[in-house]
């Protein structure tokens, strides 16, 4: 009987995933605050409960209710309802070119985050923050999981990203006195902030090539030494550049990383990473990875694949570095140290290599898991590693590892049991 | 002149950590091709144990159960922590890299890295945020010389870290485990098929690592009294890349490039700033590495830390 | 007189002090199958090696319809027209069949990284080119139905073909073949010869033929060459080798020593 009712979800295309999420997250809206009082909570709980359930374990089964009937069953009701309906507006759509079709799930899935978020600051806060972490994940993962290199050097690039970022916005549009010169007009900030970010991630790339060039040139465990190097020299870097105010840090950015640019920005990067991963030369990765030499032999020309794969994902670094100043709006080089290192490293390896699947599931649960158990405060930090652990153990390359995203095969209606168009 | 000479002490002294923490870290990736990050917090842990060992014998010193001068106590905390160290880097292997051991590197590289996490919080949460003072055992006593002062800590510390060296050089070519722990550098797949029982010496490579790096812990704490939970980071990581610029499989090599690392690290601070003392520092490194990746003695470093 | 498609002189290599090949010669050209053979050690694949540029040739030259090739990096010389497989089936654990054969084209594609980032029409049309020959490739070699195999899951066997087709994929002029039959018993060992001759009759390439099995050897090739220490001590028609005292010399003769 279960197995029947499961079987049946399987026709349940992406379309009407989001829409039952869309149901779950406007409910809450409309009436969680009733609800959960209902329920006897206080308030509606912030992060899916799970600090709620921690910090008072009695109301545990309160949490519980309320997840169930807010979260769970209109995404569980709505889906299954829908699905001719939404079976049949995915055919639709997908007559059109493709883009029309990604635009409109892109859309539902912005929609359905605003909603969720809308009830609290600090949502839209761990949701930016979280965005940003599959974005360096990602990132990291192309080097570490496509191409098969352990690199230390990610905080680097963030670090580099953040602060040619953050001293164009602040020295720009800021403080006057930062650059010694006036100050250029408000409105036009916001329009020139994506050239800033991509600057930011320009000049990552130009580090990475200090880290690259190298440790290409040897075969070995040198990239792992050479870009830890790295990391140790920006941080020391901007620690005695005076003119980034050293290790006070630098604050107040002007606040223009807010969702909707935030989420603009985590899907140009999910697409462009997956578009090149996906592609023949993307693909070369791999092939150095498993085996250099016949790479070699097959016309792969292995330093440039290299080359181009260490730079795309330093740029990205550098982007999210930028975007991660803007959200908090204060930045020191302690932010880009070994505990970071650690922290993107877990999200890499937890979620899974060479997978983008992976990548995002493994930076939303660690990060998520991470803001969660804030109030186990230092026992966080030892949960997770048990966590991370206990993966490597089991499933030594991650959760979901080697996994293709197909963006066609997302979109396409399911009319056949099975998953089949 | 002086000046010179002065700060040549204080490098010998500060190369001296990093020395025998590289060589736990050159040993375990000899044979293992893994570089262990928990290492650096292994210096931690024994540096918290000596703590530990240390208060524990001056307590019972001074309550008259056993008459102990201080040098003895300080000789038995060396030996008896770095005993227990042992252990703790035994057990290590034991629930995180053995059951790795056919796994791609990388994952066990980051095992490693999250039981150092471990070992930090669990300190952390154990012993509090609060400082923790090493026990005085040795007074101070600074002999001139021509100008320069050093202190007699510092010659011990020195001393016993070369002779820790050495006496790991002997172990590793003349004992029968040392040539066990080489043949295991060269070819880890033959070696179980020679009768040598591979877990057991791989074990004995952890616990001989950790024993050392427990040593410069206990050292560390005599030259700078105060611990906290994060020391190990500090070291660690700097002392992971002395092993490297040793090159693989070389006792030599670690502890000479740690010595190095030491004397680069204060020779900078000597001329520079301070705070631009890690970014010279490592950018020299990075040179080093540009054009002569590999090492000083031992080979080159072949495998990659790869899936 | 047409020039040859590869021309080698005088090559020598040494690695450290050891001289590992000694004075090397080889003409060959199109359409023709030729044999490397001789004892362990002997320096066989140090020849594929050095002339599909994996190392620089201490002394000599290699040409290639014309052109000098020597001191080019690998993956130009293949693309140039030289491909390969390798004794130990140098396969990429991770990647399906299909993507094997696929990654072959590398040198072929023209979207360049703009393409690859940003997924456009062009690159999405030589995407499809590049899917339709690799198939096409497959469907020949008779493994399409393994297409979305990861090749770590494949029978030695099938292996085997997925190497020579990658390497076919590159659409080379001269094939080296590193002891393609290793491992194999007699049905597979037709197999491969099979596919051997179809490869040569189909495609029009030269091949070269690193071989252990004499009968190999005997069936296919029209001219071997004898290494033995580095050097070429005998040339000549398959019943010439069988019958020459240097070879079976250089083959028994170190059996004898043992």
């Amino acid at each position: 009987m279960i197995r029947k009712i499961i079987a049946s979800y399987s026709r349940v295309p992406l379309l009407g995933w989001l829409l039952g999420a869309l149901a779950a997250v406007a409910l809450e809206r409309l009436a969680g605050a009733p609800i959960a009082n209902f329920l006897g909570l206080q308030k509606i709980p912030v992060l899916f409960g799970l600090s709620d359930m921690i910090k008072s374990p009695v109301r545990i089964p309160n949490v519980i209710g309320y997840l169930l009937i807010v979260y769970a069953i209109p995404a569980a009701v709505v889906p299954r309802i829908c699905i001719s309906p939404a079976n049949g507006i995915a055919a639709l759509l997908l007559r059109y070119p493709m883009a029309i079709s990604a635009a409109v799930h892109l859309g539902l899935l912005y929609a359905i985050l605003h909603v969720w978020s809308g009830i609290s600051d600090y949502r839209v806060l761990v949701l930016r923050l979280t965005l940003i972490a599959v974005m360096l994940t990602l990132s990291l993962n192309v080097v570490n999981g496509y191409m098969g290199e352990f690199s230390c050097s990610h905080p680097g690039f963030m670090a580099l990203g953040a602060y040619c970022a953050s001293v164009l916005t602040i020295g720009l549009f800021g403080d006057p006195e930062f650059f010694g010169v006036a100050s250029l007009p408000e409105p036009l900030g916001p329009f020139l902030f994506p050239a800033v970010l991509i600057l930011g991630g320009l000049l990552a790339s130009v580090g990475a090539l200090f880290v690259a060039v190298p440790s290409f040139r040897t075969r070995g465990d040198y990239l792992a030494i050479i870009s830890l190097a790295f990391l140790f020299i920006v941080k020391s870097l901007i620690e005695n550049l005076e003119f980034v105010h050293g290790s006070r840090g630098l604050s107040d950015q002007p606040d223009w990383a807010g969702l909707p640019t935030v989420f603009i920005w985590t899907i140009l990067c999910i697409w462009s990473i997956n578009n090149f991963v996906r592609s023949t030369i993307g693909k070369a990765l791999n092939a150095v990875r498993d085996n250099e030499m016949a790479a070699d032999a097959m016309t792969v020309d292995t330093r440039r694949t290299k080359m181009a794969a260490f730079l795309f994902a330093a740029f990205w670094a550098g982007i999210a570095g930028g975007l991660f100043a803007h959200v908090m709006r204060y930045v020191n080089p302690g932010n880009f140290g070994i505990q970071n290192l650690a922290e993107v490293l877990a999200m890499v390896y937890f979620g899974g290599l060479n997978s983008v699947y992976g990548s995002i599931v493994g930076a939303v649960s660690i990060s998520l898991l991470g803001e969660a158990l804030r109030p186990l405060e230092i026992f966080k930090w030892i949960i997770i590693p048990l966590l991370l652990i206990l993966v490597m153990i089991f499933r030594p390359t991650g959760l979901i590892a080697f996994r293709d995203l197909d963006v066609a095969n997302l979109l396409k209606p399911k009319r056949q049991p099975g998953g089949e168009a | 002149m002086v000046y010179f000479l002065q700060n040549l002490v204080n490098a010998l002294q500060w190369g001296s950590f990093y020395a025998l923490i590289a060589l736990g870290y050159s040993m375990v990736y000899s044979i293992l091709m893994l570089f262990n990050f928990a290492h650096g917090d292994i210096f931690m842990v024994g540096a918290y144990i000596g703590f530990g060992v240390s208060t524990a014998l001056i307590a019972l010193a001074s309550m008259g159960v056993v008459a102990m001068p201080n040098w003895l106590i300080l000789v038995m905390t060396i030996l008896f922590s770095m005993f227990l160290t042992s252990f703790v880097g035994v057990i290590v292997e034991r629930v995180a890299y053995r059951p790795l051991r056919n796994a791609p590197r990388a994952s066990a590289a980051i095992t490693g890295l999250m039981i150092g996490i471990i070992l930090e919080t669990g300190n952390l949460a154990l012993m509090g945020a609060r400082r923790i003072s090493f026990p005085s055992l040795i007074a101070t006593a600074t002999y001139d010389i021509g100008g320069v002062f050093v202190t007699n800590k510092k010659i011990m510390i020195v001393v016993v870290s070369l002779l820790l060296a050495l006496a790991l050089h002997q172990f590793v070519r003349r004992t029968k485990w040392g040539m066990a722990i080489r043949a295991m550098a060269f070819d880890s797949a033959v070696v179980p098929l020679m009768g040598v029982p591979l877990n057991r010496m791989i074990a004995l490579t952890f616990a001989v690592g950790s024993a050392l790096a427990a040593a410069a812990g206990i050292l560390f704490g005599i030259a700078y009294p105060v611990l906290d939970p994060y020391m190990g980071i500090l070291f660690g990581w700097k002392a992971f890349v002395a092993a490297i610029l040793g090159g693989r499989g070389s006792v030599m090599g670690a502890t000479l490039a740690g010595f190095l690392l030491g004397f680069t690290e204060i020779f900078v601070a000597m001329i520079f700033p301070s705070t631009l003392r890690d970014l010279i520092a490592y950018s020299i490194i990075l040179l080093i590495l540009t054009f002569r990746p590999h090492g000083f003695f031992g080979e080159p470093y072949s495998a990659r830390l790869r899936l | 007189m047409t020039s040859p498609l590869l021309q080698v002189r005088n090559m020598s290599h040494d690695f450290g002090g050891l001289r590992a090949v000694s004075d090397y010669n080889l003409e060959m050209g199109s359409g023709q199958i030729r044999g490397l053979i001789g004892p362990n050690g002997a320096g066989k694949t140090t020849v594929f090696n050095l002339i599909a540029g994996m190392y620089k040739p201490s002394e000599g030259e290699i040409f290639l319809e014309g052109v000098k090739i020597d001191g080019l990096p690998p993956h130009l010389i293949a693309a140039r027209g030289v491909g390969r497989t390798f004794q130990n089936l140098l396969l990429w654990r991770h990647m399906t069949v299909l993507d094997h054969v696929k990654m072959a084209r590398y040198s072929k594609i023209r979207y360049g990284l703009f393409g690859a980032f940003f997924g456009t029409p062009g690159r999405n049309r030589e995407e499809a080119e590049i899917e339709e020959m690799a198939v096409s490739l497959l469907e020949r070699m008779g493994i399409r139905h393994l297409a979305d195999q990861v090749v770590l899951n494949l029978p030695y066997g099938a292996q085997r073909r997925v190497e020579i087709a990658r390497a076919l994929a590159t659409e080379p002029r001269i094939l080296l073949l590193d002891e393609p039959t290793a491992g194999m018993n007699p049905e597979e060992l037709a197999q491969i010869m099979e596919i051997i001759r179809r490869v040569h009759g189909e495609f029009g390439l030269s091949i070269l033929l690193i071989e252990h099995r004499m009968k190999v050897v005997m069936e296919l090739c029209t001219t071997i060459q004898t290494l033995d220490f580095g050097s070429v001590i005998a040339e000549g028609t398959p019943e010439e080798i069988q019958n020459n005292p240097r070879v079976i010399d250089a083959y028994l003769g170190r059996e004898g020593a043992v």
